[in-house]
């Protein structure tokens, strides 16, 4: 039984899929890649793959992780090349290193995530540094939630999980950089800043016009121990 | 694939915008500049529907096989992805290359069910084309059309260029390769029209009676068919059947990897189209479908295997085939599925081996609730197989039984709907006697589905049941059926008149689809979609009636509009059976000898030609005969 840990990016038309589509996507090019995968005990067995942090469908991706756990032991190299070949245009695999046994999931270890958003301006001048700024300066930034059970909306404050928006303009087009809470512990999704910081800043794009990238996630560890 | 930027605003607001982006792993694109045709293969229905289509991704492998073709495809978008296209002016795409429909050389629609007509009028409108063939360009595309529903290709000869009838895999490639050799669509069209199997309705035209009937069809081509023999592929063993499927993204209704075990069934059920118009009988020996299984299933990563057939156990190496498939398929952690079983012990052995402990529902489909009305729609299935069935599933631990009937068959009385509840009731009291009278958490769900006469078979010349009959019955059946533990469920009486007139429509027909999809009519499968109250009004503007199409029973010395396609089976025996139904007498299977449907003398009939040569079956089903 050995563990690993694949680093990939998802960028072009595919961003359309979901996370759950990706899983399933991983999990049949393991097959055709002629990986075995490790199977959970119990009833209802699932086998041992898992994402650090879902997608959300629409965004494109630079550096994402998906750890696994396969009964035999094969090199990383080998096994990069083997599912290389088999994926979709669009999923590029980076690289693959063995992971150590007893170490936490991914997905408990990711704590926060930059996006980016590219967001067209159609010719209207913005501020963007001190727009920001402001923002940030606020004492609560309030907005509605859906929640996850009861799907009502709630009244949250996100300020507490922004932890740093930077910003440029060029070509007629506003680039913010955000970095926020992620992971099990506290979640933020950068559509709350996004929509919040348009309204703010008076920015009436449409949100179909917007591009949204996740360039890195950050974990509490080094995701290739 | 780069995409752009109005595509791309589009899909980000629609609902599962991966519907409409390809690039699903085993697609094929190819350089256009390099290829002499290109198809735009389209599917009148979503994406997760079309996708599920075994057909589809046979015709799209034997094409793109060739390096001559390129096979894109396009599907019907929904409603919301409609809207914003129109809005934006963005003409119906092909998913491999985001090329425009318009821009491909050949446009197909496969025909899998009539209430998908509207879509097609629809995307072609999409596409930015004329609906009508007369009022398309020289430069538009040739737009055909196959699968089951272009045996009666008349309700859509006014939209399609050329219809592709019987089986698709060598004609629509050599229909594709003529494209490069005629210069003008004429040409093109003249050229096609000498092969089985090509119906080219601009070669006829059609005359009426004063009642409506049609008096004649007169070839304005002189060397068009008198009719138009459909296309039978002879060996079907050797025919390509893909063995590296797409694998869609999201969600399809059937994503697994499946496999044709063969085409056309010996059964001979009077009411059913298939087993008609696939005669005879054609199979892909086991060890061919064992290697195409496996290695589609290595090239797809898919987690399901299923069969494809009429009627699974039928494969004369079934038993070998199931038990070796079995093996494979658990040694790869794939789940097999193997659908329309006959409920014999060997079956009941596989279903509980494949089934495990997570047993889904045991379907059986007597369609008729009397031995009588069975013989008459000649459904070789007795209750006492049925019964001893029950029996051994419950035994083993099933706690589903689905049953499926049909109303309004020829011959039907209430004596036959009232049997249908008294299948329910005794399937529910041999669960009491073997689980006790609280009967656990058994269930039997009662489906029945309004029948509607379809063309080339035995009761084409059937009249339909009216919609009042139809609800008189269903709530018949209501009322008998309310017991314990049973479930009814029937199907939306509208749409089965408007089904019986398509079906057996002639040309005038296509104006009433026109209408109904000029006044908003689309996705009429989809019963949120479906608008009979449109429906209806276009009737009355067209003057098309259910009196006519559905409601009226046809004479034999009627020409139906849809002899201008011969099945290859005789009319005498169609007429023969019909006469036969109305007796409730019962042929027998193909395996236990030839019913002398006329099929072998055209193309070599395994059963007809050599008796004897495949076991001949003697299990009970028979034994009521
Ligand atoms: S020719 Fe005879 S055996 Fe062959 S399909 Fe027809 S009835 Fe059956």
């Amino acid at each position: 039984m050995s563990k690993y840990v694949i680093e990939f990016s998802k960028t072009g038309t595919i961003c359309y899929t979901s996370h759950l589509d990706v899983m399933r996507m991983f999990k049949r090019a393991f097959k055709r890649a002629g990986i075995a995968l490790s199977y959970s005990q119990g009833f209802n067995p699932h086998p041992k793959m898992g994402f650090a942090q879902p997608l959300s469908l629409g965004y494109e991706a630079e550096e994402e992780f998906i750890e696994f756990e396969t009964p035999d032991d094969r090199e990383p190299a080998e096994l990069l090349e083997a599912l290389r070949i088999t994926m979709p245009e669009g999923i590029d695999l980076k690289k693959c290193e063995r992971q150590r046994k007893e170490r936490k999931t991914l997905s408990s270890m990711t704590c926060a995530a930059i996006y980016e958003a590219v967001i067209p301006l159609h010719g209207k001048k913005c501020d963007v540094d001190g727009q920001i700024g402001s923002y940030l300066a606020q004492d609560r930034i309030v907005t509605l939630k859906k929640q996850k059970k009861k799907k009502e909306l709630k009244e949250v404050d996100i300020k507490p999980m922004i932890r740093q928006i930077t910003g440029a303009v060029a070509d007629d087009e506003l680039v913010l950089e955000m970095l926020m809470d992620q992971g099990s512990t506290s979640n933020l999704s950068p559509e709350l800043i996004l929509s919040t910081f348009m309204t703010f800043a008076g920015i009436d794009t449409d949100r179909s016009e917007v591009r949204v990238k996740r360039k890195k996630i950050l974990f509490t560890e080094d995701p290739f121990q | 694939m780069k995409i752009d930027k109005k595509l791309d605003k589009i899909l980000k607001r629609v609902e599962k915008p991966a519907r409409y982006i390809g690039g699903e792993v085993n697609s094929v694109v190819k350089d256009p500049t390099e290829v002499s045709v290109r198809m735009g293969f389209c599917f009148p229905d979503t994406y997760e529907i079309g996708m599920s289509y075994t057909g589809m991704q046979v015709l799209y492998n034997v094409l793109n096989k060739n390096p001559q073709i390129a096979c894109e495809r396009a599907f019907a978008p929904a409603p919301d992805m409609e809207e914003l296209m129109r809005q934006e002016g963005m003409e119906l795409f092909t998913l491999e290359t985001f090329t425009p429909l318009r821009q491909m050389d050949v446009v197909g629609f496969t025909l899998q069910y009539e209430m998908s007509f509207t879509n097609i009028l629809n995307m072609l409108d999409l596409a930015g084309l004329e609906v009508r063939r007369e009022e398309r360009e020289e430069t538009d595309p040739v737009i055909v059309a196959g699968g089951p529903c272009a045996f009666n290709p008349e309700p859509l000869a006014d939209f399609i260029d050329m219809f592709l009838v019987g089986d698709g895999e060598e004609l629509l490639e050599q229909v594709l390769l003529l494209k490069q050799e005629a210069s003008s669509k004429a040409e093109y069209l003249a050229k096609c029209g000498k092969l089985d199997g090509v119906y080219v309705p601009s070669f006829y035209d059609v005359s009426y009676n004063e009642d409506g009937t049609v008096r004649a069809y007169e070839k304005l081509v002189p060397d068009a068919p008198d009719r138009v023999r459909r296309a039978v592929l002879q060996d079907l063993d050797k025919a390509e059947f893909p063995t590296a499927n797409i694998v869609p993204f999201i969600d399809a209704v059937h994503d697994r990897s499946v496999v044709e075990t063969f085409r056309g069934c010996t059964r001979g059920c009077r009411f059913c189209q298939a087993g008609m118009i696939y005669r005879p009988v054609r199979e892909r020996k086991k060890d061919t479908i064992l290697d195409i299984a496996m290695k589609q299933l290595k090239n797809t990563g898919h987690e399901e295997l299923s069969l494809l057939s009429l009627s699974t156990s039928d494969h004369s190496e079934f038993e070998d085939m199931a038990t070796e498939l079995m093996g494979l398929c658990k040694a790869q952690n794939v789940a097999l599925s193997l659908p329309s079983l006959r409920l014999d012990s060997f079956s009941f052995k596989v279903l509980d081996e494949i089934q495990g402990y997570r047993k889904s529902g045991l379907t059986f489909a007597p369609e008729a609730g009397t031995q009588r009305l069975r013989d008459i729609i000649n459904k070789n299935i007795t209750e006492d197989d049925i019964y001893s069935a029950v029996e051994q599933a419950i035994e083993l631990g099933w706690e589903t039984i689905k049953l499926y009937f049909m109303d309004g068959l020829p011959g039907e009385t209430f004596e036959d709907l009232d049997g249908i509840a008294d299948i329910a009731k005794k399937i529910r009291d041999i669960n009491y006697d073997i689980r006790g009278r609280k009967g656990g958490r058994f269930r039997i769900t009662v489906s029945v589905s309004n029948f509607v006469p379809k063309p080339h078979t035995p009761f084409q010349w059937a009249p339909q049941d009216r919609p009042e009959s139809f609800i008189k019955k269903h709530d018949h059946l209501r009322e008998k059926l309310r017991m314990k533990g049973v479930t009814f469920n029937y199907h939306e009486t509208k749409t089965s008149t408007l089904e019986a007139i398509i079906a057996r429509g002639d040309r005038k027909v296509g104006s009433l689809i026109e209408k109904a999809w000029r006044m908003g009519c689309k996705f009429d499968a989809w019963t949120e979609y479906h608008a009979p109250e449109l429906w209806e009004k276009a009737m009355e503007e067209t003057g098309v009636t259910a009196e006519f199409y559905a409601y009226r029973e046809r004479s034999y010395e009627e020409i139906l509009p849809w002899e201008i396609i011969d099945p290859l089976i005789d009319r005498r025996f169609l007429e023969r059976e019909n006469e036969k139904a109305k007796q409730a007498m019962v042929t027998p299977d193909c395996r236990q000898g030839c019913a002398g449907c006329g099929m072998n003398k055209h193309v070599k009939c395994f059963y007809g030609v050599e008796e004897g040569r495949f076991p001949v079956n003697t299990g009970k089903e028979a034994a009521h005969e």
